[in-house]
């Protein structure tokens, strides 16, 4: 540090953004040490987990343990996480049919047919209720 | 105890006709809740015969650990073609005992994993997924039931039709439809001869959810056309098919009988009806079916203790 120029101190909430841009351009959950490695080393590895930790507070970011630390990801990407994490889950069930009432079944090429034939020859506006 | 005891093996045949005739004729609540009690009951009743035949075939068996008095002439009379019978039970009881282990295990595990994949999103009831698969799902269990749907299948539904949509799933929760659908595939595993109320169940649960969100959205026809609009879109997806089942498939039958009339409710079916006639049928084959197992497992009980030496 003696040789830097002290670097100019920086805000905490242009830290976590930093800090969160960063933990954006890894391919996946990334750890502590590999969001200090990308932002340079300029942060020491302590202030990267306070600065997570303050984003994990703020629902920003969600971590899992791995091993012995913890992985990290944005939160924005929760949901994108979640659901290919839920195809992994439909993927592997053959009949999911069994378990999870979902909204609509396959058609068979005579149901498509018949399916548009029923859409298409209805009045559009008649729609008389009980 | 005489043939009886085979009875509930078969007396579920008796349940075909309102198993056919109820998803066209009585209202789809009335029907799930019918044919999911029939398929209940049917199919403990043939367990438990099971469970008495086995007895008899297990005491055959050279070391086995039940009392020796169990193999005695008056025990082995009490079921016919004991040797047979019992034999036979013996493998079959623990198919139906493995299958219904091995479903309940899955039925767990697919809940548990579905819940585990949402665990980062903020815990809304509605589970918004950024995905290119058209789907969508009610999930019941965990910290709270939630509706799982993907951005793909809500892009192609208009707002009152994307309402429908969520109806149709918030009705699946609100009456626990995953409670019949799993009764019913379980009897199905219990005796083979209940499957076709499997199928008809698993039917009017859907038909149930539509006309609860017809009601929801006070239009049939949004229903009908969400519907629609969904199963097009989703259609080659290829893990979304329910194959084996005759032509037309349930979409369209639930499209068709949204777009007409709504069904009537009434307490229950006319008696001179053919819907009316199969609903007695079956309640008086459930009747016997229970009948007949209580006064098999009693006089099994009392010849049993009668030859077990004390």
């Amino acid at each position: 540090m003696a040789d830097h120029p002290r670097p100019r101190r920086r805000g905490q909430g242009e830290l976590e953004a930093l800090v969160l841009s960063a933990l954006r351009t890894a391919d996946g959950p990334a750890t502590a040490g590999w969001v200090q490695e990308h932002l340079g080393g300029d942060l020491a590895y302590t202030t990267v987990i306070t600065i997570l930790t303050r984003l994990l507070d703020k629902g920003a970011v969600t971590r899992e343990r791995a091993g012995r630390s913890f992985v990290w990801t944005p939160a924005a990407d929760q949901a994108g996480l979640a659901a290919r994490k839920m195809r992994k889950v439909l993927d592997a069930e053959s009949d999911r049919e069994a378990v999870l009432a979902s909204f609509v079944t396959g058609l068979e090429p005579d149901d498509e047919r018949l399916l548009r034939a029923l859409l298409g020859h209805t009045p559009a506006d008649g729609d008389e209720e009980d | 105890m005489g043939v009886f005891v085979f009875l509930p093996l078969v007396l579920p045949l008796t349940a075909w006709p309102v198993a056919r005739l109820a998803e066209q004729h009585l209202h789809p609540r009335t029907a799930t809740r019918l044919l999911t009690g029939v398929a209940a009951v049917m199919a403990l009743c043939s367990t438990v015969c099971l469970a008495l035949a086995m007895v008899v075939g297990t005491a055959q068996l050279p070391g086995n650990p039940l009392p020796d008095g169990w193999s005695d002439p008056e025990v082995r009379a009490a079921v016919p073609y004991d040797e047979v019978a019992g034999q036979a039970a013996i493998p079959a009881l623990c198919a139906v005992v493995t299958a219904c282990a091995r479903e309940l295990w899955r039925h767990g595990r697919v809940r548990r994993r579905a819940h585990r994949a949402l665990a980062g999103l903020p815990g809304t009831s509605v589970a918004v997924l950024p995905d290119a698969v058209p789907y969508a799902y009610a999930l019941p269990g965990g910290r709270r039931d939630r509706v799982v749907v993907t951005t793909a299948l809500l892009a192609c539904l208009e707002p009152a039709e994307r309402r429908a949509l969520f109806a149709h799933e918030r009705a699946h929760l609100a009456a626990r439809h995953h409670r019949f659908l799993l009764t019913v595939r379980l009897a199905a595993l219990a005796n083979p001869f209940l499957r076709p109320l499997r199928t008809a169940v698993s039917y009017t649960a859907e038909r149930w959810a539509d006309e609860a969100a017809a009601g929801a959205v006070g239009s049939r026809r949004t229903v009908a056309t969400a519907i629609g609009k969904a199963a097009l879109v989703s259609r080659g997806t290829p893990a979304a098919t329910l194959a084996g089942l005759a032509a037309p498939g349930p979409v369209p039958r639930r499209v068709a009988a949204l777009l007409g009339p709504a069904p009537a409710v009434r307490r229950r079916p006319p008696v001179f009806t053919s819907v009316g006639l199969a609903a007695w049928g079956a309640a008086v084959g459930t009747a016997v079916s229970v009948m007949s197992s209580a006064n098999s497992a009693v006089t099994m009980f009392l010849v049993l203790k009668a030859a077990t030496p004390l």
